[in-house]
């Protein structure tokens, strides 16, 4: 595949099941070499955060510990890591929650340390291995809200794999599909919706013909 | 002679039986000369089906007869006194040794004069809960030696160390100490006047009060067969040697054959076998005093010449 | 008082049925001593029973220390490459399946007669489950978080601090339960051989068939394996107590 990326771009990357989108994303990440190829990043190398499935956090630490994790690992002070811990956390809504574990949190408030651990270190590339597909329904809508508006307000670069094509369409303002097989794009298509996204853009008719596009490139095989 | 012909009719009787009538035997340790008679004993003949059960380090032989597992077992006179006094009714038929062949050895190069110098330094290892060994810390006190468990056998300890005194049987250890090339001296246990019969077929007394005729048929055949074992092993223990090598490879042909030799002072006697009342009358009266017992019982009781 | 109800029941009842059996005289008291013999044996005595718990408890708990520091410790260098841990796990195999009975009598001759020679003994007995669920635990780590811990530049040395061993903790305390108990086990055998402690009152008593002192004896060491699997359920309870499902729903 040859795909390029633009600085402050909401990418979406859909495909079927083993098609390689999470690898690709473990790649750019580079947490796995590829097997051919190269990955160019301009400039050569900046921060980037990686949010999983699992929330997967430290069932042992806080949140405001888990929050700071990134911070910690890079060297940061005490006091210096934990502001920030406090002003992510603020930013998806969970200030409250700071001297909680947990074990102690639903499944869409983990997420949402993970998030805020993902934005501790204000990175520029934040990449999304299907993070809400473990979620409820009104949970997961309100967190891409939440998201989006996070996104337009740091003006950093997200790449977004998911099954979801609604999720896709909703998020996104650029969308690869994948072939099943091979890492060749299908189709990769600039999305046509208004930049500010609420829950009302769900039942805009617009919404559901980006879905109808992106549908039928899923489908071709 | 009344009594011979009696154990001969017993014993006619019992061959009579088409069936031969199952008995295990339960050794205290592994098959060696100790028991070179009852593994030359002509069981079938006298009309007995017996297996031998070999044993080894703390096999609770007198506890085995007391409870069912086993129809005659090999314990000690001292222990037999013991098990009565708790209620465990079991009889001596037939002692191997008629003195006590247990005794310290010690390097002879320590040139010790009596079993008292053992206990003045260094290290003595034994079976700290047997009275003759509490009849020692009674009359000379363990404060100066160091007491540890007894190897049981194993004299690695004892060649490495020169002030290290170990419990032996007389024809046993000394023996293969002199072997690996260290003279040694023996103070037998009974120097200190401890001297109950050792190495005694027993069996259970409550099972020949319940069936008085067979059992005491039974009982009577073993005894017969076991006395003719021993008058045959004295003799010649040279195929029952054989035998007792396959079962127990850790002494070798030699080693077996010299303490057959060594041990026949302790057994030979006028009927082989027999005990007396007063032999049982004195160690009862030991134990007594040393407090294992909580009172003398009849020595009678404690075994029938058979 | 609830929690220790259901299983105090059936030890009532037990102890009832076999003091009546041997009081009857249905179970002969040289077989089976009855519990009130064995309450006797315990009061009379007391002072060289107390010593020898001391004793013995001291050397479980050495040779258990030293099993948990050199488990952890090994099962931590047994982790870190596959080469080494297909190399030398074996070897660790190797303290589970040795007979302690055979090799107590070599003990003696490299450690002598004594304190030292227990401790051996319970430290060799019980340090197999430690290495085990140690690795176990430290080579399960989560993936993702594994990843996490790369992505931002954690070396080894602080992603095994700060994750793999914290993550562990529960299988380790697994693997020390069952340590605590075996280190018990060993001290006592090793005390036959070496001679002190609850091991030699056993030996001792058994030789003077005094089954009562034996079941006194035995009974100080089940309470003394009690205490120690105790001891490590509360250290579990305490660490993990705000994190790990283990320590929560009840």
């Amino acid at each position: 595949m040859d795909l390029s990326i633009d600085s402050g771009e909401f990418l979406a990357v859909l495909g079927p099941s083993g098609c390689g989108k999470s690898t690709l994303l473990r790649m750019i990440a580079r947490l796995s070499p590829p097997d051919g190829g190269r990955i160019v990043t301009e400039p050569e190398q900046f921060q980037t955060a990686f949010v999983f499935q699992d929330a997967s956090l430290l069932p042992w630490r806080t949140v405001l510990d888990n929050a700071a994790l990134p911070l910690e690992l890079l060297g940061s002070g005490r006091e210096a890591r934990y502001a920030k811990a406090r002003a992510a956390l603020a930013q998806v809504g969970l200030a409250e929650a700071e001297e909680r574990y947990p074990a102690q949190l639903s499944g869409g408030m983990r997420m949402r340390v993970s998030l805020a651990r993902a934005l501790v270190t204000e990175p520029r590339l934040l990449l999304m291995d299907e993070p809400f597909a473990a979620l409820d329904e009104i949970t997961r809508f309100n967190l891409e809200v939440q998201l989006r508006d996070l996104w337009q307000r740091r003006g950093m670069t997200v790449i977004f794999v998911t099954h979801s094509i609604s999720e896709a369409a909703f998020l996104a303002n650029r969308a690869v599909v994948l072939a099943r097989r091979g890492g060749k794009i299908r189709l990769d298509r600039h999305i046509d919706l208004p930049s500010d996204r609420t829950n009302d853009l769900r039942s805009d008719p617009r919404l559901g013909h980006e879905m109808k596009l992106l549908m039928g490139a899923m489908e071709e095989e | 002679m009344h009594r011979r012909s009696f154990l001969a009719a017993c014993g006619a009787a019992l061959t009579a039986c088409s069936k031969a009538a199952k008995i295990r035997l339960a050794l205290n340790w592994k098959p060696d000369p100790q028991f070179g008679g009852f593994y030359a004993a002509p069981y079938q003949k006298h009309g007995l089906d017996v297996e031998i059960l070999p044993g080894g380090a703390g096999t609770p032989t007198v506890q085995m007869i007391g409870a069912g597992s086993a129809e005659f077992g090999i314990v000690s006179g001292d222990e037999l006194v013991v098990a009565r006094s708790r209620g465990n009714d079991v009889v001596a038929l037939f002692a191997v040794f008629q003195n006590c062949p247990q005794g310290i050895m010690v390097h002879a190069s320590r040139h010790l004069a009596s079993i008292g110098d053992v206990l003045k330094e260094g290290t003595l290892a034994l079976q700290r809960g047997l009275p003759y060994a509490r009849i020692l810390e009674k009359k000379y006190g363990f404060d100066r030696v160091k007491v540890v468990p007894s190897p049981g056998g194993d004299i690695s300890a004892f060649l490495r160390d020169e002030k290290f005194a170990q419990q032996c049987f007389v024809m046993s250890e000394p023996l293969q100490a002199r072997h690996a090339g260290v003279d040694v001296k023996v103070f037998p246990v009974a120097d200190i006047g401890y001297n109950p019969y050792t190495t005694v077929l027993a069996t259970s007394g409550a099972q020949l009060k319940s069936d008085p005729d067979r059992t005491l048929a039974l009982t009577a055949a073993m005894v017969a067969a076991v006395r003719g074992g021993w008058r045959a092993y004295l003799n010649d223990p040279v195929p029952t040697n054989t035998k007792m090598h396959d079962l127990n490879p850790s002494m070798d042909a030699a080693a077996f054959a010299e303490v057959a030799e060594a041990q026949k002072p302790f057994i030979e006697t006028a009927e082989l076998g027999n005990m007396t009342t007063e032999r049982w009358t004195t160690l009862i009266g030991q134990l007594a005093e040393l407090g294992d017992i909580p009172r003398a019982m009849p020595a009678q009781e404690c075994f029938r010449n058979l | 008082m609830k929690k220790f109800l259901p299983p105090l029941i059936p030890l009532v009842v037990i102890t009832l049925a076999v003091e009546s059996s041997v009081r009857s005289g249905f179970v002969p008291s040289y077989l089976v001593p009855a519990p009130s013999a064995v309450l006797r044996a315990l009061i009379n005595s007391r002072d060289e029973l107390a010593a020898a718990m001391a004793k013995t408890s001291a050397a479980a708990l050495l040779g258990f220390a030293l099993s948990t520091l050199t488990g952890i410790a090994i099962a931590v260098l047994l982790s870190s490459s596959r080469a080494i841990q297909r190399a030398f796990y074996p070897y660790a195999v190797f303290f589970q399946t040795v007979p302690i009975i055979a090799i107590a009598p070599l003990l003696v001759i490299w450690f002598g007669y004594g304190m030292k020679t227990v401790i051996a003994s319970a430290f060799i007995v019980s340090i197999f489950p430690v290495i085990a669920n140690t690795l176990t635990g430290l080579l399960s780590t989560d993936p993702a978080l594994r990843d996490l811990f790369r992505l931002y530049g954690a070396s080894p040395a602080v992603t095994l601090v700060k994750l793999r061993f914290p993550a562990a903790l529960p299988q380790i305390l697994t693997g020390l339960r069952v340590a605590s108990g075996l280190a018990v086990i060993g001290a006592i055998v090793g005390e036959f051989i070496g001679g002190q402690g609850l091991g030699s009152v056993v030996d001792v008593a058994r030789t003077q068939q005094r089954v009562d002192k034996v079941f006194a004896a035995v009974l100080l060491a089940s309470v003394l394996g009690l205490a120690l699997f105790g001891l490590i359920n509360l250290i579990s309870a305490v660490t993990l107590r705000r994190w790990h499902a283990s320590e929560q729903a009840s």
